[in-house]
């Protein structure tokens, strides 16, 4: 007896396989759709796991990672706790390693660069004694200087400088040496002896490259911005002689280490408190600083995540309405193996099958195409983090097993889900319904009544979620989950509501019937609409709300932007480090410097401005030292709670007041009039809020107080920035190159530059925002296209009774394009007004709630109708395409 | 080759030479000719796979012969483009078939209507013409409701009355009641039969059934794409005779 094989395969072999295969393009296209939505969604994962991987301590690079490390909770740490640690320490088998961490970056090339085009340097000091002695004693650490270490694995790990087998007191005798990573050296053509010029603080210096850092399997990659000096030379540099970034722990090998790094945390945090009423500095682990990273991006990272999953959303639409039109293209086939006794489930089976293939080999495709494109995303994402967070220089994007099988998983199941109707409706075809040649029109799905019932609940129900407020995360973050779930509900009510409108729509329009048969048959299928055509509706609907709601979103912050670009900028010149390149940068200005700038002639008045990042018990903020009756007179700062008396403004009675920014007040939870205590290396400080101010800086918020007292507090004058007034008569171009001429290391911008560049940069962020939407409208419409074309196979009988009544090619296509603008038309309308529903949630909730920024609302009517024009443009092109396409299906009796 | 008996002196309204058709190098058609007159009915027979369709489907301009002329009046659909085809079909044509081929979406006025709409019929005309045919098949009660609301002769009426709205010299009927019980099928052959002696529409039947053969002037059996024999009724549609009337 033959063992027959199985349905499940037989149908896969003998039906779908060469479906596909007999159809390689449609085949190909459908991948390319799967693995677009996948691309895109595996990217945009890859892109952010790398920016944020980017937030290391860098020292497990040249060491074995640390068990511990202490950060000042402001501001920088004295290197005279080194002593006091020691001390405190001294039973503990523990070693210390002094890191200072500051920016750098290489000079402009021409005074056309834009702002954040150069990339940052990270420069790295640690005590390469140290480190050389460490390396002596721990055999598995590598040796600095000429020798050889073993890894852990027992192999030879080589020595940092051995190419170059330099004298150790070379290094020493030049303090301007530094060690730079294999990629750099690759990246740059670089080699040990050459010189290299940065920016570093506020001056050039030609750094000599006294070693590269080569690759060790064993410990992670050093990257192509990481910059190795010795511990003094970099506090040189970096006029930070005496201080430190922070302190890093090694205990000794051997059992018990967590154990014997607790006892060590303990007694780091009792003498952090002893005798203080501040804790002079945070005791953390490698571990938890990179989860603090993970934590003040997550909002960020959330959020371009959802993004990413609109476009595996899009696939899923795609996908179904391609399935759902092989199920109509194949329905004799499937009647026939129905009659022939194939059960239900089997056919059911095998459609799932399908779906998941696709979901599989579109999946496959996908990471590929994520993967390449991730390392374009990277930089992107990278140059926001950078920009807002924390220094972050990641140009290339790894692989990631975990993110690959998310990708993959996330595509089999999004193939399903949309397989799983196509499913079913190829499942419940009976061979009699085949036969059955004249159909009835069975309305499809609920009453008009019912419909309007369930869209009014979701709207009632999307405004109860806009009461909400936002998840609160850790770090200090926020996230709109709430507005998120509001928007998707309002969507899927558009949804629902544009599948009711086009059929009044229709009905509305039968009069255009007498006069054309175009008409008369386009709009005799959409009266009495099939769940194809709501759902290309509802396809319109949602791209086209998504897009307007974004266009008004964008619109509103470019209006805000502009306003608050104009009242800001008030100065003739701003001056800062040529090396600040990002709102992370560690650069500043030496007060030699900026005394030198402020006493120019033309000089009347000057902002010196100084900031530290500020950490405080819910998060990450910057503390920023100001004139701030200058800061009202030239940023002129628009109040959300304006200061009730001019006493902020007085520097002789400001001590224990502050201003703060919007997005400080939302993260922050606090209002004017509140008290907040600031950890500052010159002690805890209680400041009242004074006042409340527009701020689209950044999403973590500012505080500002007097200048005086920031610099009392920390103990420094180095400032961040310089605003200059000039005096009249003086031009500022001329100012400008003189200043430029006179400080090298210096980055002065006029005014109106200024005002440009922000401007820019702020519309340069939402490039991603533009492409995402773009996809959303070209989808929709492709949605709308395969529905047609469905629609027309379904309809292929009643083609070629038209074509035997005598109707052209050229009239079947008009009556599909008839149906394709109706369809568009009641999709972008109420796509449209939808839109304004979303405009708003977006930016009075999505904006306010992430960000903490009020915007004023512009309608960019102009924008919107050209969307209307574009998608009906394009509905009219595809309809007459597939109509025309669609026009020579053969009917099942010719065939 | 065939002649009309009784219309000999007469242009005829269908003249078929010597049209040869295969497919795929299997002969389908051989080598068929025949006239057919104004008012005159034909019953093409025969087994199946004879080629009445393919016959059918030249003759509706909806296919072509590889040889041989087709012409309809004056016209002859010889080296005509698919438009011109189109044309043809709209003006000159009414097909009707086993199947009704109503179109689902509009109403049988709708239905009716159509044709009138493809050849540019302004809408006063075009409603009174309507009203005219849909009271003549006896479904002007039945206007406005769907195809999928009305049995299946009302639908073969419905497609009857689209079949002469636009009032054809040709009308091609592909068994036309071999979706019907015999009752209905029998009110539809008696239906045709009243409307082309009305009209003066010339008919081409396509039909297994000795009944509806039975109402036509003339028979041609095809065998193997071949006329195996034609012959000329005694009484046709004797049982549904009517007076002889000019069209409306």
């Amino acid at each position: 007896m033959t063992h027959s094989p199985p349905l499940d395969s037989l149908l896969w072999r003998r039906f779908t396989w060469r479906h596909w295969k007999n159809a390689p393009v449609s085949s190909g296209l459908l991948l390319g759709i799967v693995a677009l939505g996948v691309g895109v969604f595996f990217a945009v994962r890859l892109a952010n796991r790398s920016a944020v991987a980017e937030f290391q301590n860098f020292t497990d690079v040249l060491t074995t990672e640390s068990d511990g490390l202490i950060v000042a909770p402001a501001g920088m740490l004295p290197e005279s706790v080194l002593g006091e640690l020691r001390r405190g320490l001294e039973d503990d088998a523990v070693r210390m390693i002094s890191v200072l961490e500051s920016t750098a970056t290489r000079p402009r090339m021409s005074e056309s660069e834009t702002i954040g085009s150069r990339s940052t340097y990270t420069l790295l000091g640690v005590d390469l004694i140290a480190l050389q002695n460490l390396a002596g004693e721990r055999p598995q650490d590598r040796r600095w200087f000429g020798q050889s270490g073993a890894s852990p694995s027992g192999d030879a790990s080589p020595g940092i400088a051995s190419a170059a087998d330099p004298d150790l007191w070379t290094l020493f005798r030049d303090p301007r040496s530094a060690f730079i990573s294999e990629a750099q050296a690759r990246r740059e053509g670089l080699k040990v002896g050459d010189e290299l010029p940065l920016v570093i603080q506020e001056r050039v210096v030609s750094v000599r490259v006294a070693g590269i850092i080569p690759a060790d399997p064993s410990r992670p990659r050093a990257p192509a911005h990481l910059m190795v000096f010795d511990l003094p030379a970099l506090q040189r540099l970096t006029d930070a002689t005496g201080r430190l970034s922070r302190v890093e722990f090694l205990m000794e090998e051997g059992p018990g280490r967590a154990e014997r790094w607790a006892a060590v945390r303990a007694t780091l945090e009792r003498l952090s408190s002893e005798g203080r009423e501040t804790p002079r500095w945070r005791v953390s682990s490698p571990a938890e600083r990179r989860s603090s990273a993970d934590k003040m991006t997550r909002a960020f990272r959330l959020n371009l995540t959802i993004l990413s999953l609109l476009a595996l959303l899009v696939g899923l639409y795609l996908i179904f309405q391609a399935l759902d039109g092989a199920v109509v293209r194949r329905r004799d086939e499937i009647a026939i193996l129905r009659s022939l006794g194939m059960p239900p489930s089997a056919l059911r089976r095998a459609w799932l099958l399908e779906s998941a293939m696709l979901g599989l080999l579109g999946g496959l495709l996908g990471l590929g195409l994520g993967w390449i494109g991730a390392q374009g995303a990277v930089r992107l994402v990278s140059r926001t983090v950078n920009a807002l967070y924390f220094s972050s220089a990641a140009d290339a994007a790894s692989l990631s097993l975990f993110e690959a099988l998310l990708a993959l998983g996330a595509s089999v199941l999004t193939c399903l889900l949309a397989g799983w109707i196509p499913a079913k409706a190829a499942a419940s075809i009976p061979p009699a319904q085949v036969l059955a040649r004249s159909q009835g029109i069975r309305p499809e799905g609920l009453s008009m009544p019912r419909r309007l019932a369930v869209v009014l609940g979701l709207g009632a129900v999307g405004g109860l979620g806009c009461l909400l407020p936002p998840l609160r995360l850790e770090g200090g973050g926020r996230f709109s989950l709430a507005a998120y779930a509001v928007a998707l509900v309002w969507v899927l009510g558009a949804g629902l509501l544009g599948g009711a409108v086009l059929e009044r729509l229709a009905r509305a329009l039968a009069g255009l019937g007498r006069h054309g048969v175009a008409w008369r048959l386009a709009l005799s299928h959409l009266r009495t609409p099939s769940s194809r055509h709501r759902l290309a509706v509802a396809g319109l609907v949602c791209a086209v709300a998504m897009t307007a709601g974004m266009a008004i979103l964008v619109g509103s912050f470019d209006l805000t932007m502009r306003g608050w670009i104009q009242r800001t900028f008030q100065a003739d010149l701003y001056v800062s480090s040529d090396g600040a390149q990002s709102a992370s940068t560690e650069n500043r200005i030496s007060p030699t410097t900026w005394q030198a700038v402020a006493a120019h002639p033309a000089v009347a008045r000057a902002q010196i401005v100084q900031a530290a990042r500020l950490q405080l018990p819910i998060g990450e903020t910057l503390l920023v030292g100001a004139d701030l009756a200058f800061f009202r007179e030239f940023a002129r700062p628009a109040w959300i709670a304006a200061p009730t008396d001019d006493t902020v403004f007085d520097a002789t009675r400001n001590v224990s007041l502050a201003l703060v920014s919007e997005a400080f007040s939302e993260r922050f939870r606090v209002r004017r009039g509140d008290q907040i205590e600031l950890p500052t290396p010159g002690g805890l400080h209680s400041v009242t809020i004074a006042g409340i101010f527009s701020d689209y800086g950044n999403e973590r918020g500012s505080l500002l107080v007097d200048r005086g007292h920031f610099s009392r507090w920390f103990g420094d004058e180095l400032a961040s920035s310089l605003i200059l007034v000039l005096r009249p008569g003086f031009d500022v171009e001329t100012v400008r190159s003189e200043l430029r001429a006179a400080h090298p290391g210096l980055a002065v911008f006029t005014q109106s530059y200024l005002r440009t560049e922000a401007l820019r940069i702020f519309r340069q962020t939402f490039s991603i925002t533009y492409a995402l939407e773009l996809i959303g409208v070209v989808v929709a419409v492709a949605g709308l296209g395969f529905t047609l074309m469905s629609l027309l196979w379904e309809r292929r009988d009643e083609l070629a009774t038209l074509r035997t009544l005598g109707m052209r090619r050229g009239e079947l296509a008009a009556a599909a394009v008839c149906e394709g603008v109706v369809t568009a038309v009641a999709g972008v309308g109420v796509g449209l007004v939808a839109s304004l529903a979303l405009g708003w949630l977006l930016i009075h909730r999505v904006n306010r709630q992430t960000f903490g920024w009020t915007l004023e609302t512009h309608w960019p009517w102009a924008q919107m109708g050209l969307l209307a024009v574009l998608i009906l443009g394009a509905a009219i092109l595809t309809g007459w395409g597939v109509g025309f396409r669609g026009a020579r299906i053969p009917a099942e009796r010719e065939e | 080759m065939t002649q009309s008996s009784d219309t000999e002196s007469a242009a005829p309204v269908l003249a078929v030479r010597e049209v040869c058709k295969s497919y795929e190098g299997r002969p389908v058609l051989r080598e068929v000719s025949f006239d057919l007159q104004r008012g005159e009915r034909l019953a093409l027979t025969g087994p199946s796979g004879s080629g009445k369709t393919t016959l059918l489907n030249c003759l509706g301009g909806v296919d072509r012969p590889d040889s041989g002329s087709i012409r309809v009046g004056q016209r002859s659909l010889d080296g005509l483009d698919a438009d011109e085809l189109a044309e043809y079909r709209r003006r000159w044509v009414g097909t009707i078939f086993q199947f009704f081929h109503l179109l689902p979406t509009l109403t049988a006025a709708e239905n009716v209507e159509l044709p009138l709409q493809l050849i540019g019929e302004p809408y006063e005309p075009r409603q009174l013409r309507l009203a005219a045919l849909l009271e003549r098949v006896g479904v002007s009660h039945r206007s406005h409701a769907f195809p999928s609301e009305l049995s299946g002769g009302e639908r073969q009426r419905v497609a009857i009355a689209r079949a002469l709205a636009h009032r054809p010299e040709l009308l091609l009927a592909d068994e036309p009641t071999g979706n019907l019980d015999s009752q209905n099928g029998a009110n539809i052959l008696q239906l045709l039969c009243e409307l082309t002696d009305e009209t003066g529409v010339a008919l081409v039947l396509v039909t297994h059934s000795p009944e509806a053969a039975a109402i036509c002037h003339r028979e041609i059996r095809l065998r193997d794409g071949r006329i195996d024999s034609a012959g000329t009724a005694t009484n046709p549609g004797a049982a549904f005779a009517s007076p002889r009337v000019s069209a409306p």
